[in-house]
């Protein structure tokens, strides 16, 4: 009996791996005509990573300089998903295949197609590649990287500003460096107001935990803590767990405290599925993917790929704050000033935790 | 019996409290038994309890439930759909059915079919995430609010208890800061603190299984189905009909204990079991196949991720670390006592090891309590393996008529 339970312990583990193997879907999502084709229609291969679109956050924001591309520049789309848990392998597969059907550019969206990405581009030097959070290292690839400390500086800024308590709080999705670098930006800008902040930040998962993303009820169970122990202002950089940090605030906003959220990647202000949040929504963190997108397309569309490593920090307005809830207008004008500094080169924000 | 039965829990419970209460009183952090922290546990332990008495159902029949992560993705889906639709109780009930409907599929793979359990389980496992990945592509997609891989919110919330007159006077209670007494304070009133219905359900399920199974004529079939289903079938048990009715009663409760995770985060979001069904798995292991101890496990798992989670300044990790020593302590104390020499000195080295970590280390990183109870589960199958008792026909396909 013993042999059979250690061999269903066994097989536990490995149903886990199988279920991480079977499960990435090449889903192809949709391939719209293009309104007007102008000359001949360049063709945009677009590779999400998990599971696409409908995160309110980061691949929204890809999506809408992708549908931006579309509308203005008349380019034929094609998306695909490499689903939750992709391996390597089938990002490779997914590249392969755009490559092969002839899009052009074809980007990659998310830190996770690095490896892929680079053992794929080589093989199509003709098609120009972009990738968007990370940096590979290929005569046809634009690296779109952000500079997600700076913007993350100003939020910490507001933060700071907009808290009464001193004690604001960062909840962030997987504890990787991209990650890290928001809640170094973020400390650094809050601690430039008030040296003597105190900032509670807290991890959903360990690196590789891809789970990290998907656990709004944790999140929620966090920020509920960080509250607790007199946040006021709390801000989420955790993908779709990001959810749980507004719920908590709201629970507490409705309870009678003075408490915001600080959103990511989009403006979660105006995300339709956040709409039940807006009010306690001060301000997000623009991380303007839609832009560095948008620019790769008609970089190809115009003849000039951008390749190489694409910084879109500031002073590119690759990244900054949104200003659609209109409670931040009080704090703007400290981040603004903030922002120049950073962008006249008198501030430099680090990337890593101090 | 029953006598010895409740002495033997007021004893593990009085030992825990002492063994908080120590950990609380040398780290000075009333988090550790705060009753905030004691009801948040209870929200994270439910799901992982569920899906545990959800693997005793199948298992006590003779059928090894690896599904249970995909019964569970089942349950996460159908609360995600049908609460958007029609309400946080349509939810439920489609939780339910759909969990079920995996029970079904398993039943009718492993006991009709005889397929190897395992490898249906698994089967389970692959088809939940890629029809409900699938599924929400196809509902969820154009829905407001709603998104490729995650529901529109369910509409509507369970009702939740705090009952104030015990709450309040216990929590100022709690803050007095008295050995053991303020401890126990905190604990009970975090019992009655935003309690959710379906905890409460959960707690029911958990009392009416140990009665049902191990009180009933009823009980005793369905066990001996899973111990001697060959016996059983010579004094006239219907082994088939039994095992079919615990197995689909097994994807019910997984499929509860999804229902609840997506009521918990107010959505269905691909995913979102994070492997809590595996985990329930373990804490079945853990419990030795009995409700009492698998829902032990459950709440450790919990309570440990809820310390992780409400964190100051990494303080609760650090308790953690010393309560994790205490218990080396007194297990290998145990262990001296019954003379196992052996196994004593690697408790107690082992304690010995954590005290110094947690006096010599300023921080922990969290990570340390993420992977405490996966930890604590290999030490209780590591030591306790000798006196853990799987079901004697656990996962031995069924044929009526064969010999054994």
């Amino acid at each position: 009996m013993l042999k059979g339970l250690k061999l269903a312990s066994i097989l536990a583990v490995a149903s886990l791996a199988l279920a991480a193997c079977g499960s990435s879907g090449e889903e192809a999502t949709e391939s719209v005509a293009p309104p007007e084709p102008t000359v001949a229609a360049v063709k945009v291969g677009m590779a999400y990573d998990q599971d696409g679109k409908g995160d309110g956050s980061f691949n929204d924001a890809a999506f809408a300089g992708l549908s931006k591309a579309q509308t203005d520049l008349g380019v034929e789309i094609k998306e695909v998903n490499s689903g939750a848990s992709a391996t390597d392998a089938t990002r490779e597969e997914l590249l392969t295949l755009l490559a092969d059907g002839g899009y052009n550019p074809v980007i990659a969206v998310g830190f996770a197609y690095s490896t892929a990405l680079a053992a794929v581009a080589p093989k199509y030097p003709d098609t120009t590649f972009a990738i968007v959070d990370s940096v590979v290292d290929s005569a046809n690839v634009g690296s779109l990287v952000f500079a997600a400390e700076q913007g993350s500086y100003l939020t910490g800024v507001i933060a700071a500003t907009a808290s009464k308590s001193g004690v604001i709080g960062f909840i962030g999705g997987m504890e990787i460096d991209l990650i890290k670098a928001f809640e170094a930006g973020y400390i650094e800008g809050a601690r430039s107001v008030n040296p003597d902040i105190k900032i509670e930040s807290k991890y959903m998962g360990a690196a590789g935990d891809n789970t990290a993303w998907n656990v709004p009820e944790k999140a929620k169970t966090a920020t509920d803590g960080m509250i607790a122990n007199g946040a006021d202002v709390v801000y989420a950089a955790a993908g779709g767990s990001g959810l749980g940090m507004f719920q908590s605030v709201k629970a507490a906003a409705d309870g009678g405290a003075t408490v915001w959220a600080i959103g990511v990647d989009s403006d979660q202000y105006t995300v339709p599925s956040l709409a039940e949040y807006k009010d306690i929504i001060l301000t997000s963190m623009l991380k303007r993917v839609d832009v560095a997108v948008f620019d790769v397309i008609k970089g190809v569309v115009d003849g000039a790929p951008l390749v190489g490593i694409q910084n879109f920090d500031l002073s590119k307005e690759g990244v900054g704050y949104s200003a659609s809830n209109s409670a931040v207008s009080e704090f703007s004008g400290a981040a603004d000033a903030a922002a120049e500094k950073i962008k006249s080169g008198e501030v430099t924000v680090g990337t890593t935790v101090q | 019996m029953t006598y010895l039965k409740s002495r033997r829990f007021i004893g593990a419970a009085f030992t825990a409290i002492t063994m908080l209460s120590i950990t609380r009183t040398i780290t000075s952090n009333g988090d550790l038994t705060s009753t905030v922290t004691i009801a948040q546990a209870l929200v994270f332990a439910s799901p992982i309890a569920l899906a545990g008495l959800a693997g005793i159902w199948a298992e006590r029949a003779g059928v090894i439930n690896i599904g249970l992560e995909g019964m569970m993705i089942l349950g996460t889906f159908g609360a995600g759909w049908a609460g958007w639709q029609w309400g946080v109780w349509a939810g439920v009930l489609a939780g339910v059915i759909f969990g079920a409907i995996g029970g079904l599929l398993l039943a009718v793979a492993a006991v009709t079919f005889g397929v190897d359990q395992i490898i249906a389980g698994t089967a389970i496992n692959l088809l939940a995430l890629g029809l409900t990945k699938f599924l929400a592509i196809v509902l969820f997609t154009d829905a407001p609010g709603g998104g490729q891989a995650q529901s529109p919110p369910i509409k509507g919330d369970i009702p939740t208890f705090t009952i104030d007159s015990i709450v309040e006077p216990l929590t100022s209670l709690h803050e007095t800061g008295i050995f053991f007494i303020s401890d126990l304070a905190g604990i009970l009133a975090g019992l009655f603190y935003n309690l959710s219905l379906l905890t409460i359900i959960t707690f029911l399920l958990f009392a009416m299984t140990s009665y049902l199974l191990w009180k009933t004529a009823f009980g005793l079939r369905l066990r001996s189905a899973g111990e001697n289903p060959w016996a059983a079938d010579s004094l006239g048990v219907k082994v088939v009909q039994f095992k079919y009715a615990a197995v689909v009663f097994s994807g019910m409760l997984a499929g509860l204990g999804g229902a609840y995770l997506s009521i918990a985060s107010t959505i269905y979001r691909n995913g979102n079991t994070a492997g809590r069904g595996f985990i329930g798995l373990a804490t079945m292991i853990f419990g030795d196949w009995r409700p009492g101890g698998t829902a032990a496990g459950a709440l450790m798992f919990g309570y440990i991720d809820t310390l992780r989670l409400i964190d100051t300044g990494n303080q609760n990790v650090k308790g953690l670390i010393l309560l994790g020593a205490i218990i080396l302590f007194a297990i290998g104390g145990l262990m001296l006592r019954k003379a196992k020499r052996n196994s004593a000195i690697g408790f107690l080295l082992l304690g010995s090891v954590m005290i110094g970590a947690y006096f010599s280390a300023t921080s922990f990183p969290p990570e340390v309590a993420q992977v405490a109870p996966y930890i604590t589960t290999l030490l209780v199958l590591a030591t306790a393996s000798q006196n853990l008792r799987p079901p004697a026909a656990d996962g031995i396909p069924y044929r009526k008529g064969d010999n054994h």
